[in-house]
């Protein structure tokens, strides 16, 4: 690893971000991060881990362009993050496949909306679907087929964008525990060949320690990252070795300290929906 | 990502999934049949025992079924029926309707994205479609004459302005349905908003649209029939209908009834219920309402 970072390109930069949620009828606001300072290198793994409501996602979803940020910048490949682009892709935990549409026609709606002509889209659906052993599934509807299944295809149809940062928001969180450790050897085994930049949010930290170069601990507003902890275990890795169990334990002392979840601080009610238009 | 092809070894997808997963089709079974010729049946046999009650009661040629399809069969054989073929009022109502639905099918799925998609514009034009809901179509007489004068166009104004309120409605509300995730989706794949409008909202929406259109469909027939009852057409199954008053022709009027039936029936049984079968029922979404 150290060798191939000769030349250190930083992707993506927080530096000192804040925000903070206006609910507009109670007229309570939510600080959801304060002062977060993060640098993700190119092609690395980090995982951002913490508690529930901690602002996991609040984070990825300005690196992602789908939120501005109250204060600081967010930075992408040098550039202030302006809005979301084929170039992030994201993951969430849903996967949020388009149900009226057959699951190469998910993968393909990127490729048409970059004007990739149909013959080599049609080669690239092929190619990610195949990827992520769903080939034989081109024609199915999502409603068709199992969690572990979309996420696969939620995972195909940013891969097949050729982004240059994976965001994940707890992409396997809602899968059961044989599919999610299928799901992260697959994760791992395409970042092996098509290496990303990868941040990937969990609260799981086990997930975090077998998958990450490196681990960021984010702590409820006021406090931000308060743990960035390198995971130099050589990879393949083995789930059960007493390396991932020694980091794993270390890990757990420093949540230990956290809240299991965190309620919003300030207000008892939080407004939840804020409609996506009205931002951009 | 390098070009090569991806030369990670995958294992296949979990055990017991088949490649195509299809609802299992529902046969036809025996007890379906007889329900279905018994929901025909029942209301002929009321029908027809009406026809005989009245008939001797008060006197008064009630037409039954039977005397109905004797004059169906006469007329479709090309007599006349308040000066004109049933086929040239049947056509000509067709054709309103046809005109006026397509209006108020564009205007109200254009307007119900737009309303649906800007709080803003929602806001600014809530209060009137409320308003409009509330107007029974035969309201809209007097501002259609106003309009358009005596004949066909006050007819089709009628029908669209009364099948746009239920299809803008539904549509509105079927946009501000569609999960804010899938916009989030749809936007870091690069969706400009075209994309997002056809490809993204417009199909989302479609569970509600559908029954927009439905109700949409209903009430812009009904308004029809009354519109060419009180505008005088001059032509059409409505006008026909008022008219046989004054010929005394009622088994003429019940025909064009039977018909006006029988149209509604077939739109709703070959046309709305096969679109949603198609989409919404494929995808796996529910139906709204
Ligand atoms: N759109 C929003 N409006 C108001 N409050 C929000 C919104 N999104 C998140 N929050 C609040 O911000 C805090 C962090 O949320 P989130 O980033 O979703 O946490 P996590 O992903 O770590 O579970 C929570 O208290 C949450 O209630
Ligand atoms: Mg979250």
């Amino acid at each position: 690893m150290g060798a191939r970072k000769s030349r250190v390109i930083v992707m993506i930069e927080l530096h000192q971000v804040s925000k903070v949620f206006h609910n507009e009828e109670t007229g309570q606001h939510v600080q959801a991060l304060r002062d977060v300072s993060l640098q993700i290198e190119e092609n690395e793994f980090v995982c951002l881990l913490g508690p529930s409501g901690c602002g996991k996602s609040t984070l990825l979803n300005l690196v992602a362009g789908f939120d501005r940020p109250s204060g600081g910048r967010v930075l992408f490949d040098r550039e202030p993050v302006r809005t979301p682009g084929p170039d992030r892709g994201v993951v969430f935990q849903e996967p949020t496949l388009f149900p009226w549409l057959t699951c190469e026609q998910n993968v393909a709606f990127g490729l048409r909306n970059l004007n990739i002509e149909p013959q080599r889209r049609r080669g690239l659906v092929r190619r990610f679907l195949t990827l992520v052993g769903l080939d034989s599934f081109a024609r199915a509807r999502p409603h068709q087929l199992s969690g572990g299944m979309k996420q696969r295809v939620a995972l195909a149809r940013v891969l097949a964008l050729n982004p240059r940062a994976l965001l994940m928001d707890e992409p396997f969180g809602a899968l059961d525990a044989q599919t999610r450790d299928r799901l992260q050897d697959e994760l791992l085994r395409i970042w092996e060949t098509h290496r990303k930049t990868v941040l990937f949010v969990t609260h799981n930290v086990e997930e975090a320690v077998y998958l990450a170069d490196r681990v960021a601990v984010l702590a409820p507003a006021p406090d931000s990252i308060i743990a960035d902890l390198p995971i130099s275990i050589p990879r393949p890795r083995d789930r059960f070795s007493p390396e991932i169990r020694e980091a794993t334990m270390a890990l757990m002392a420093v949540l230990a300290n956290l809240p299991c979840c965190v309620l919003p601080s300030q207000s008892e009610e939080v407004g939840q929906t804020v409609r996506l238009q009205e931002g951009g | 990502m390098s070009t090569s092809p991806g030369k990670a070894d995958f294992s296949p997808p979990p055990a017991g999934a088949a490649p195509v997963l299809r609802a299992a089709r529902q046969r036809p079974s025996l007890s379906g049949a007889l329900i279905a010729v018994a929901s025909v049946a029942i209301p002929l046999a009321i029908w027809w025992g009406v026809a005989v009650l009245v008939t001797h009661m008060r006197g008064v040629p009630f037409p039954t079924p039977l005397d109905t399809y004797h004059r169906l069969v006469a007329l479709l054989q090309g007599k006349l029926l308040v000066d004109f073929t049933i086929y040239r009022h049947l056509g000509d109502s067709l054709r309103r309707f046809t005109i006026g639905f397509s209006l108020a099918v564009g205007l109200g799925i254009v307007s119900g994205l737009l309303f649906g998609w800007s709080r803003l514009l929602e806001r600014l034009s809530m209060p009137t479609v409320t308003v409009l809901q509330l107007i029974p179509g035969l309201a809209w007489v007097p501002v259609a004459i106003l309009l358009f004068g005596i004949g066909p166009r006050t007819t089709i104004f009628m029908i669209a302005v009364t099948a746009f309120v239920p299809i803008v409605i539904n549509t509105t509300a079927g946009v501000k349905s569609v999960d804010e995730m899938y916009l989030r989706a749809a936007r870091m794949m690069g969706a400009d908003e075209r994309t997002l409008f056809l490809r993204v909202l417009l199909p989302g929406s479609l569970p509600h649209l559908l029954s927009g259109l439905r109700v949409g469909f209903a009430s812009g027939w009904r308004v029809l029939v009354a519109g060419e009852m009180v505008v005088g057409t001059g032509t059409g199954l409505g006008y026909s209908i008022m008219q046989s008053r004054w010929t005394l022709d009622y088994c003429g009027a019940f025909v064009c009834i039977a018909i006006i039936c029988a149209i509604g029936l077939i739109v709703e049984r070959f046309i709305l219920l096969p679109l949603e079968r198609r989409t919404v029922e494929r995808w796996g979404l529910a139906r709204a309402g």
